[in-house]
């Protein structure tokens, strides 16, 4: 009952926030310098009415702006401007799935290695692993996602030869892809990981349980890595948020046909209809995941109360 | 349950995690396919109507096919280029010119195929020009279509008084969708009522040939449609008849027609019956021009002219019917699949007249923007051609077997906003252009091989003799400067040079912005725009010195000349010139070819003297391609047709 | 009533008192968390390399380095890292211009050789190299400038470094670089500080409603992706009327560029700051505070916001580094800083599409990426130990 009461405010709150990001950048959008009809080749005046006509563009800001809110209340974001081929709604039908697919990937090699590190790193403390692995750490967190996709792709693709160079469709491709964009955040998750299992490990309790005869694997695992999780999940929002940023470099070096892709070029070329319609799934999206790590956060510890 | 999922978080984790991992897997994959070349960018539409651009071009000569086909023809030049020719190797198996050059009858060969075992023919021609050239298409190429008679007037609803016209009712069959059209009446334009400041609108007819003229705002017009025997008269509009614009349109009106019934309609113009194009038979098409347009031929095989098939069109819709599945087209391939931003998948079309000739079976067409991503792509073998390498590696790219690189018609070049003083001096602009070097940015910047530019229109183009502005020339140019009146750049204001963003374009500014500083004492600011900004701030001419490019859409000198016509919507630079104007015009309509590139040597002599721009160098296609590809010919246009290609037979047939 | 005489030995008792209580002096929690954060190897080294980074940054201009803008395709493109000495050429050129007053001061003033000498002695003064060795110097520069020249005259160290596509020293423009990004990085910070701190020491004193609608707005603020706003806002400042209302008050658009990235960068510290308040805010000092009629506005930022620094500079030492990375973020999609200005995310920009299998300017991407590693590497760690130090339960350990 508690859960529902609280998922229905973060609903309105969502509404509220996708209302605000709507205005805001409807407004912003067409108050920069340059439109969707602009190209290299000017339009002649009788072509560009025409088409301002079809996009209905000609009507009063007003009157456009509430028939597009109208529409995006009905999760219809109309034709794309630059991709005349499709509506938006199948641009982001395509583009979705496969940025989900890297970020979860991503996500998935974050918190698998750098959990894993965390852990050693913290019960081994002060050993050559524990050093070796918060020195990785570090640098995976100081060196910049396309920075590090660049040293990869000399490596195990010139060197190695064990990935191809770019491409979406199988396995191989993703791999690479996926690895660059969770490295920062393993980075930064294992850090993490040690510090809480570290302040975990050092309570009265765990000498507790070390005195019941417990074996130290059982302590470490159930004891030691639920008071690291905290953080980790705690961690985890802002880390969408970066997953998204990071994913839009990642597109371009990789040559996947994600959102982000779409979301800058949109931007660039003052797709409105497309801009609109990937900054509202964005927005959406990192709410979802804001509210569900909040969620997580409370079945994890039981004193933190849902508001 | 709370303290179940509590319990078992970490194990919910992972399995969340094994599952997407698997989705991430099961995300479908294409068979590999024959031949894999990178487009540059995604395709805005494989429309010809809507398209423009060179990758679009790539895929819709594939898909579709015209009249003819521009196809690299003849003996190599002293440059390795093989001339590109429009030949009757297409949809017309033959064409003939009048003897004054401006009727043109094609003849639609008979085995000619939509995929779908449709015939191919001339009705087919002539329905896909009309909806080119329809306003509600509002296709961006239409005014290449203007050469034809009364096309102009079609396309930008440019109508007079005693003009024939037609008439498309309010009952469109589906709503929303342009085709099928309502029923279409022709008749004839009785009177026109407009509010009063169009009065001057019937001069303005026959204007620069890049559209204006049209009617625009609210209007009434009054049309006699033969009826039987007798006539029957008609008042429509094409807005909302209680609108109040209208209405005031009726108060004030003062003439003799009966006003009481208006017909609201979706459009009224000029008759296309009217105009130049006609089916005179199943497989006989004929175009008439307003003037002999030597170069038409080379039209007729320009993509936005490819037919459409008219069954599909309406029966999807316009954007559904260039889906996979529905697309019926007439080239060479047929497309299969298509995924935004990541390929298009394109496979041999078996019902194309000439399909025992195109050796190629299946074709990845990616969208690769990252230059350097793209080569590493080649030469790691997923690509067979690289349509763009980058300009730093090409001096070691350039001795490899796979490099192919020719001259072609295309020309890098800074626009000079001439209102802005000092710019607003010739000599200003002529000392600029002279202390520029050139040979340094093409031998050290670009290095592909590009040709130091001193004229606009680049060499090779038709029995073109170019006309040269100065060379690098520093001692000339302070000289020049001074005389402006600025000795040693003393008094001149900083100038600033605006670019978008790409790494080539800010390497390019920054060698001229040290040039001009240590040959002139100029001091010069960089400015950069992301595209969609850079191309208003020119539009609106908010700028001193910008950075440009245009590739040429035909090889006639015409394509690079016309647009610096006193507010060519392309001249952007507020240039005007009397004797410039003229020229251009003169040169439409005269039928001798040595005197009209006479016409064009000097126009552009004026150009190049006047200066508002400054040639920097004419591009050169760059293009990797792999060995085992035959048939890949370096030439004038970078034209290089698909259906041409083939591989080697140890390639993947086997 | 008599007031009791009070024995003297109590008297003196109080006096012992209070001299033993003046002679004990108060550890404060700095200068203990200091002592800590020097017992700390990892975090003293870091600190002190980032005061050489720092001190390097501001000093580039002084120091015996070639110019960063200064092109020569022809001869010194993508040179390797070498020792071959470099000259700047300017006293040859100064001497040159010398002989020539010599020469004209010969003449009769006035008569048509003195002009002539005259107009190109002219003509050299402005076509200066220095107008082309370094853009349009400040008033801040522009003095140590002159001092190096005067210092170390035509002396560059040599191009260790390499040398870039346009044939531009790479060691100088890692070094003009750094101005940038940690301009970028403390600015950008120093914003996001400013704003995130107000507001969430502001959100958790005010408690109720207040409160609670203020952590909803950093909610709605967590959910919008910035990207796509510094996007708009950067094409925003460019359009013709913003760009002159800018120019009117001399403002960059870098300038523009660090606050936009500060303002948003203040959401976690505003929650972080709540959190630490509202534990504080009952406590018995603000209840102090209170008493002696101290205003709401007072309280909070006299009294709360001291006692949060020490959280918040240990936020600031990872803020700092995700303000840089964001910047070489933008300058990958190249919505960064203009030319010519330079920051090592556009270096390494730059070096990144040098990387392809034919071959590899290793020296394009190395040393840039080594100062921002070593940077935000430093960074790292310094605010760990930071942490650790101001952590009171890691007092003994």
């Amino acid at each position: 009952m508690q859960v529902l009461t609280f998922l229905l405010k973060r609903f309105g709150w969502m509404i509220i926030t996708v209302w605000i990001v709507f205005t805001v950048s409807f407004f912003l959008m067409r108050q920069i310098p340059g439109g969707p009809l602009n190209g290299e080749r000017v339009l002649s005046e009788a072509v560009r009415a025409r088409l301002e006509a079809r996009y209905n563009l000609d009507a009063p800001i007003s009157e456009q702006y509430f028939t597009h809110l109208w529409n995006t209340v009905r999760l219809d974001f109309g034709p794309s401007f630059k991709l005349q081929d499709y509506t938006v709604n199948e641009i982001l039908a395509q583009g979705f799935p496969v940025s989900a697919a890297l970020g979860i990937l991503g996500m998935v090699f974050a918190i698998t290695i750098g959990m894993t590190s965390g852990v050693v790193s913290a019960v081994r403390r002060n050993s050559a692993y524990d050093y070796s692995f918060m020195m990785m750490a570090t640098l995976g967190i100081a060196i910049p996602n396309f920075v590090l996709a660049a040293m990869l792709i000399v490596i195990f693709v010139f060197n190695l030869q064990m990935f191809p160079a770019a491409g979406w469709g199988d396995l191989n491709q993703i791999i690479l892809p996926a690895f660059c964009l969770g490295a920062p955040f393993a980075g930064y998750i294992a850090r993490l990981t040690r510090t809480g299992m570290l302040e975990v490990l050092g309570n009265d309790y765990i000498r507790t349980a070390y005195a019941k005869g417990l074996s130290p694997r059982t302590v470490v695992m159930k004891h030691g890595l639920r008071g690291a999780l905290l953080p980790v999940v705690s961690y985890l929002g802002p880390a969408i948020a970066g997953i998204l940023t990071g994913s839009l470099v990642l597109e371009r070096i990789f040559v996947i046909p994600g959102m982000g892709s779409h979301f800058i070029e949109a931007a660039i070329q003052r797709d409105y209809t497309l801009a609109m319609g990937a900054l509202l799934t964005y927005t959406v999206l990192l709410f979802g995941m804001n509210t569900l790590v909040d969620l997580a956060y409370s079945i994890i510890d039981p004193r933190v109360k849902l508001e | 349950m709370v303290r179940i999922l509590r319990k078992y978080f970490p194990v919910f984790l992972l399995l969340i995690a094994g599952i997407s991992v698997v989705w991430a897997i099961n995300l479908g994959t294409l068979p590999p396919a024959d031949f894999v070349f990178n487009n540059g960018t995604e395709v805005k539409t494989i429309d010809p109507a809507k398209a423009t651009g060179v990758p679009e071009g790539r895929v819709i000569n594939a898909l579709y096919e015209g009249l003819l086909r521009s196809v690299p023809d003849g003996e190599p030049d002293e440059l390795g280029r093989t001339p590109t020719k429009p030949k009757a190797v297409a949809m017309a198996d033959s064409y003939q010119v009048s003897e004054d050059g401006t009727v043109y009858s094609f003849h639609i060969r008979e085995n000619a195929n939509w995929t779908n075992g449709d015939p191919v023919t001339a009705e087919d021609f002539a329905w896909s020009w009309m909806r080119f050239l329809h306003p509600e298409t509002a296709s961006e190429y239409n005014y290449q279509l203007f050469y034809v008679k009364n096309a102009q007037k079609f396309a930008s609803v440019d109508l007079h008084i005693g003009d024939p016209v037609e008439v498309e009712m309010d009952d469109r069959p589906v709503s929303g969708q342009m085709f099928p059209r309502g029923t279409v009446r022709r008749g004839t334009l009785l009177e026109l009522i407009q509010p009063d400041a169009d009065e001057e609108h019937a001069e303005e007819g026959g204007d620069d040939g890049h559209g204006g003229g049209g009617i625009s705002g609210p209007a009434l017009f009054v049309v006699e449609f033969p009826s039987g025997d007798s006539t029957e008269i008609q008042v429509v509009t094409t807005q909302d008849p209680t609108d109040q614009a209208i209405q005031s349109l009726v108060d004030s009106y003062h003439g003799e027609q009966d006003l009481t019934t208006i017909t609201s309609v979706q459009h009224v113009l000029f008759d296309f019956d009217h105009v130049g194009i006609k089916a005179k038979s199943l497989h006989d098409f004929e175009v008439t021009l307003n003037s002999p347009t030597p170069y038409f031929p080379e039209l007729a095989a320009f993509y936005p002219l490819h037919p459409v098939h008219r069954g599909s069109l309406e029966k999807h819709g316009d954007r559904e019917f260039t889906k996979p599945g529905f697309i019926v087209s007439n080239g060479p391939f047929v497309l299969r699949e298509r995924r935004i931003r990541d390929r298009l998948r394109l496979v041999k079309n078996e019902h194309y007249w000439n399909a025992e000739s195109v050796a190629l079976n299946s074709i990845d067409v990616l969208a690769i923007q990252s230059e350097t991503t793209s080569l590493n792509m080649f030469l790691n073998g997923q690509l067979d051609w690289d349509t763009k390498p980058p300009n730093t590696l090409v001096p070691m790219l350039r001795d490899r077997d796979e490099f192919v690189s020719t001259p072609f018609l295309a020309v890098y070049f800074y626009r000079i906003n001439t209102s802005k003083p000092p710019l607003d001096n010739p000599l200003v602009r002529q000392a600029l252009n002279m202390g520029i070097d050139k040979k340094s940015i093409v031998d050290n910047i670009v290095k592909g091989g590009q040709v130091p530019a001193r004229s606009l229109v680049p060499p090779g183009m038709n029995g073109h003799q170019s006309s040269f502005c100065g060379e690098y020339n520093p001692q000339e140019a302070q000289r020049l400067l001074a005389e402006a009146g600025f000795p040693n750049g003393k008094g001149l204001p900083t100038i600033e040079i605006l670019y978008n963003t790409a790494d080539s374009h800010r390497d390019i500014a920054e060698v001229i912005q040290q040039d001009w500083k240590k040959n002139l004492g100029i001091n010069v600011s960089l400015r950069n725009l992301e595209w969609g900004t850079f191309l208003d701030t020119l539009r609106i001419g908010d700028y001193m010195v910008s950075r440009s490019g245009w590739i040429g859409d035909y090889a006639d000198p015409n394509t690079f000349l016309d647009m610096w016509v006193t507010d060519g919507p392309n001249n952007q630079t507020k240039w005007s010139n009397a004797f410039y104007d003229e020229g251009i015009e003169r040169a439409k309509y005269e039928p001798d070819p040595a005197k009209r590139m006479e016409i064009f040597q000097q126009i552009e002599q004026k150009l190049m003297d006047e200066q508002p721009i400054i040639p920097i160098y004419f591009y050169v296609s760059l293009n990797m391609v792999n060995i085992r590809v035959h048939g890949f010919s370096a030439n004038l246009q970078d034209v290089h047709p698909l259906h041409l290609l083939s591989l080697e037979s140890d390639g993947a047939e086997d | 009533m008599p007031i009791p005489n009070q024995p003297p030995s109590e008297l003196e008792r109080l006096a012992a008192i209070l001299q033993e209580a003046h002679d004990v002096h108060g550890v404060s929690l700095w200068a203990d968390a200091w002592k800590r954060l020097k017992r700390n190897k990892a975090a003293m080294i870091s600190l002190w390399s980032l005061l050489t980074i720092v001190l390097l940054a501001i000093l580039t201009p002084l120091l015996p380095l070639q110019s960063p803008i200064y092109q020569d395709v022809k001869n010194r493109e993508l040179l390797p890292p070498q020792w071959e000495g470099f000259s700047l050429g300017i006293k040859q050129y100064d001497e040159e211009t010398a002989r020539l007053i010599a020469e004209a001061d010969l003449q009769v003033a006035g008569n048509a050789k003195h002009k002539e000498l005259m107009t190109e002695v002219e003509a050299r003064e402005q076509k200066h190299p220095i107008n082309l060795y370094w853009n349009d110097p400040n008033f801040l520069t522009k003095p140590l400038i002159s001092l190096r020249l005067l210092l170390f005259g035509d002396f560059c160290i040599p191009s260790i470094f390499g040398t870039d596509k346009l044939g531009r020293d790479v060691l100088s423009r890692v070094f003009w670089g750094s101005r940038i990004s940690l301009a970028c990085g403390f600015i950008a910070t120093l914003v996001s500080l400013m704003i995130g701190v107000s507001y969430g020491a502001i959100s958790g004193y005010m408690g109720g409603w207040v409160d609670n609608l203020m952590m909803r707005l950093v909610d709605v603020f967590y959910s919008i992706p910035f990207i796509f706003i510094v996007i708009f806002i950067m094409s925003f400042l460019s359009s013709p009327d913003v760009r002159e209302v800018l120019q009117e008050y001399h403002i960059g658009q870098i300038h523009v560029f660090f606050l936009l990235i500060g303002a948003i960068y203040w959401l976690t510290m505003a929650r972080v700051v709540r959190g630490q308040v509202i534990s504080l805010k009952n406590e018995q000092f603000v209840e102090a505070a209170k008493t002696i009629g101290a205003t709401r506005m007072q309280i909070v930022f006299r009294h709360l916001v001291p006692n949060v620094m020490g959280i918040v500079i240990v936020y600031l030492t990872l803020t700092i580094p995700a303000v840089i990375r964001f910047e070489a973020f933008l300058s990958f999609l190249g919505m960064g800083v203009e030319a010519p200005n330079i920051s090592w995310g556009l270096l390494v920009n730059e070096g990144v599409q040098v990387i392809t299998i034919i071959k590899t300017y290793w020296w394009m991407i190395a040393f840039s990426g080594m100062a921002l590693a070593t940077t935000l590497f430093a960074l790292n760690f310094l605010g760990d130990g930071v942490r650790d130090a101001l952590d009171p339960k890691l007092k003994n350990k």
